[in-house]
């Protein structure tokens, strides 16, 4: 299925990358792509993972507005270091719920931020290219065995006798 | 019996004898001699022995069919598309513990290691005696695990695809002077490009996807793809098909199919057969199906050194270290790609930045720990749930096994490495693996994760305490089979694909020297 955040779900999201993902992130402009990216993920969590997400993110969202630091404003408006300190009260959190949910958020935060090509070239992680050399080189050393292992693939072999000629037709 | 249209061959995707959404447009009807539900490691296997012995065979999978070329070493597509629920299973307990099934042709056969080791011989002879089984014993499964190993062509690796993390590995087991294994793989010249997890691009690792499934077909099986099977059809205690329906785009359910056949196989995997047998309202007279759930619980540390690693170039877990095998415990490189290394890191913000700067200097090891606990499958409105609860036995053995995994990485060169238990600082020298000894570690700390679920509709010769008899034939049903891990009476202790396959060939020889039963 493909899933949309709501906007205040999103809002959220954006206000937590800079508190989950390495200040890099922020500073190469990956905001949005990384939150467009939790969104994928979510499309394909189980759904009820993804209703327990959404609902969860509206309470860390609204729940900020009782807390007296926050004086009134919700999760997505805090300034940095106060961003901060919610989240951190979340993690370490007294119920299983808030620890639950920042542990969550933050693995797709995450997961989200380094699959992003710009933080991945930050690393001179390269593995497409590996993958094609590797490629190459094993179809040039072992082109005949590999063949051979192919035509064994569908070479007569029974367990048992035949007990009727095999199917031909499709249908 | 209806005549299927020919699958969409044009695009050069998809072999003869595989249906698809794209073909599977109409509500059908067909007719066979065996259904067998999923084509992983069990279900393709059977499905292969019996089309080769001439019967017609039909798999259904709920998956995709995908093909070499479309696997890539992107993380997130790929475990999108192959992975069941994008890979974010979870099983309920303290703590959770992340679990990831294939979802695809292939079975988790497709994503997974390649790593292919008889069942130890302890194991089979505890089965034997535990579970009451017969013929089960080494000598007597020989025959079918050689087989396995011709068809899926388990071999060493040749040597120039070792990458340095593995290197590395088995300098610090050699310098500890601990027992260090080349790993048996199923694959043809590996190219060592560690893309194991996310689909073989080469088409080296000899997955069911290019071996028993493309065998099954080339003997006549058919193969409906993107079909979610929701029941079997019983007629009393007798299983007479199944019926299911086209998982369309999006995953909106599309046209209904039915197949009727004379042995009814459910090879899903240890946690989705459990829940298609009691959807489909199978009993089972030992009150067991879904319980025994053992998972082989797994933990990974990340140790950081001086020199390039790069542990993404050379194959994926060359090396076994089995010295602490009596305990239980295999430890191995497993090189993992960022995205999921952040994902399941503890730090976040700057910290994780710096962790992550150092990933090409960075060897990621694992353990498999063979488990005293089980856990239990729920069927929850027709969808499986996990539940396990890892003992207190099996969480101090995994303190152990990273305590003893950082003496081997300190041994060989490594200069921090962070443990899989939150709240336990970065250790820094061999001195520092106290640390985990000097608080109790809570396991709600503990970051468990496991590919290896087994267990859920163990085999045992008592109906009144196993769910099938010693062939996966379900005690009190007719004509209805089990053939994947949920077989297992107990875990293994190693990696679990090729006792799966065993087990599906001796299965198969089972059937076919029992046909009259089934026709
Ligand atoms: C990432 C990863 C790495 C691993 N590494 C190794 C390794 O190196 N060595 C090893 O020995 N083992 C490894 N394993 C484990 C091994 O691959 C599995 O134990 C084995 O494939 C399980 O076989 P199975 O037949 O029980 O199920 P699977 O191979 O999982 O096949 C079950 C199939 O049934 C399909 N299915 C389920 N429900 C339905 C339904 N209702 N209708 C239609 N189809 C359905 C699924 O989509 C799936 O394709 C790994 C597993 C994973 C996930
Ligand atoms: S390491 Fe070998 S088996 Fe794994 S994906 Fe690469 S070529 Fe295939």
């Amino acid at each position: 299925m493909s899933y949309q955040h709501p906007p205040a779900v999103r809002r959220v999201l954006e206000s937590l990358v800079p508190v989950v993902c390495p200040p890099e992130a922020v500073a190469l402009g990956l905001t949005a792509a990384i939150v467009d990216h939790v969104a994928l993920t979510m499309s394909a969590v189980p759904p009820l993972f993804r209703r327990g997400l959404v609902l969860g993110l509206t309470t860390y969202d609204l729940a900020a507005m009782v807390w007296p630091a926050a004086r009134g404003r919700r999760a997505h408006r805090l300034p940095p270091e106060l961003a901060e300190r919610w989240f951190e009260r979340w993690e370490r959190g007294l119920t299983p719920v808030e620890r639950e949910l920042t542990h969550a958020v933050g693995q797709l935060l995450k997961f989200g931020c380094y699959e992003q090509p710009a933080m991945l070239a930050r690393l001179g992680y390269t593995p497409q290219a590996w993958i094609e050399q590797v490629t190459r080189r094993r179809l040039q050393v072992y082109g005949d065995d590999i063949r051979r292992a192919e035509a064994a693939i569908v070479a007569p072999d029974p367990l048992r006798p035949p007990v009727r000629r095999p199917r031909t037709e499709v249908g | 019996m209806v005549a299927l249209p020919r699958p969409a061959v044009a695009q050069g995707a998809v072999p003869d004898r595989v249906f698809t959404r794209d073909t599977l447009r109409g509500d059908t009807v067909l007719d066979a001699d065996v259904v067998i539900v999923g084509s992983g490691a069990g279900g393709a296997t059977l499905a292969a022995e019996l089309a080769e012995a001439g019967l017609d065979v039909v798999m259904i999978e709920e998956g995709r069919y995908w093909t070499t070329r479309d696997f890539t070493a992107q993380a997130s597509a790929m475990t999108r598309q192959l992975y069941r629920d994008g890979g974010a299973s979870m099983a309920i307990g303290d703590p959770p513990v992340m679990f990831q099934e294939g979802r695809a042709v292939g079975g988790s056969t497709v994503i997974n290691g390649g790593m292919s080791w008889r069942t130890p011989e302890r194991i089979l002879e505890r089965w034997r005696r535990e579970a009451g089984l017969e013929h089960i014993e080494a000598p007597d499964m020989e025959a079918h695990f050689a087989r396995v190993e011709r068809r899926i062509h388990v071999r060493h690796q040749d040597p120039e695809t070792v990458g340095r993390d593995n290197e590395l590995l088995k300098r610090g087991a050699d310098a500890k002077g601990w027992k260090v294994i080349p790993n048996l793989r199923n694959q043809v010249h590996c190219a060592g490009s560690n893309n194991c997890a996310f689909g073989c691009p080469t088409g080296a690792k000899q997955s069911a996807l290019v071996s028993y499934v493309p065998r099954a077909l080339h003997f006549g099986a058919r193969l409906l793809s993107d079909v979610k099977v929701e029941r079997i059809l019983l007629h009393g205690k007798r299983a007479i098909g199944v019926a299911g329906r086209v998982v369309g785009e999006g995953e909106r359910p599309g046209p209904r199919v039915t197949v009727r056949a004379k042995l009814v196989v459910a090879a899903c995997g240890a946690i989705q057969t459990p829940a298609l047998l009691a959807r489909s309202g199978v009993r089972s007279p030992s009150g067991r199906l879904g319980h025994n759930l053992s998972l082989h619980p797994n933990v990974k540390l990340v140790a950081t050194f001086d020199e390039p690693v790069r542990g993404w170039e050379g194959v994926h877990q060359a090396y076994q270290v089995r010295e602490f095998e009596g305990e239980g415990l295999l430890f191995a490189a497993v090189n993992i790609p960022p995205a999921v290394i952040a994902m399941t890191s503890h730090e976040r913000g700057a910290a994780l930045g710096a962790l992550m700067d150092a990933y090409d200097r960075t060897v990621i090891a694992g353990m498999l720990c063979e488990d005293t606990a089980t856990g239990r499958v729920r069927t929850i409105n027709g969808r499986p749930q996990a539940f396990y609860q890892l003992a207190q036995f099996d969480a101090d053995k995994l303190v152990r096994g990273v305590a003893l995994l950082a003496e081997l990485l300190f041994a060989a060169g490594a200069r921090s490495i962070i443990t899989p238990f939150a709240g336990v600082p970065t250790l820094r020298s061999g001195d520092d693996t106290r640390l985990l000894y000097a608080h109790p570690i809570p396991r709600s700390a503990m970051e468990v994760v496991t590919v290896h679920m087994m267990g859920t509709a163990a085999m045992g010769a008592d109906r009144t305490r196993a769910v099938t008899d010693g062939h996966g034939l379900v005690h009190d049903a007719e004509r209805l089979m089990v053939c994947d891990a949920s077989l297992f009476p107990t875990p293994i202790g190693v990696n679990p694909m090729e006792t799966i396959m065993a087990l599906a060939t001796r299965s198969a020889a089972h059937v076919l020297d029992n046909l009259e039963r089934f026709s």
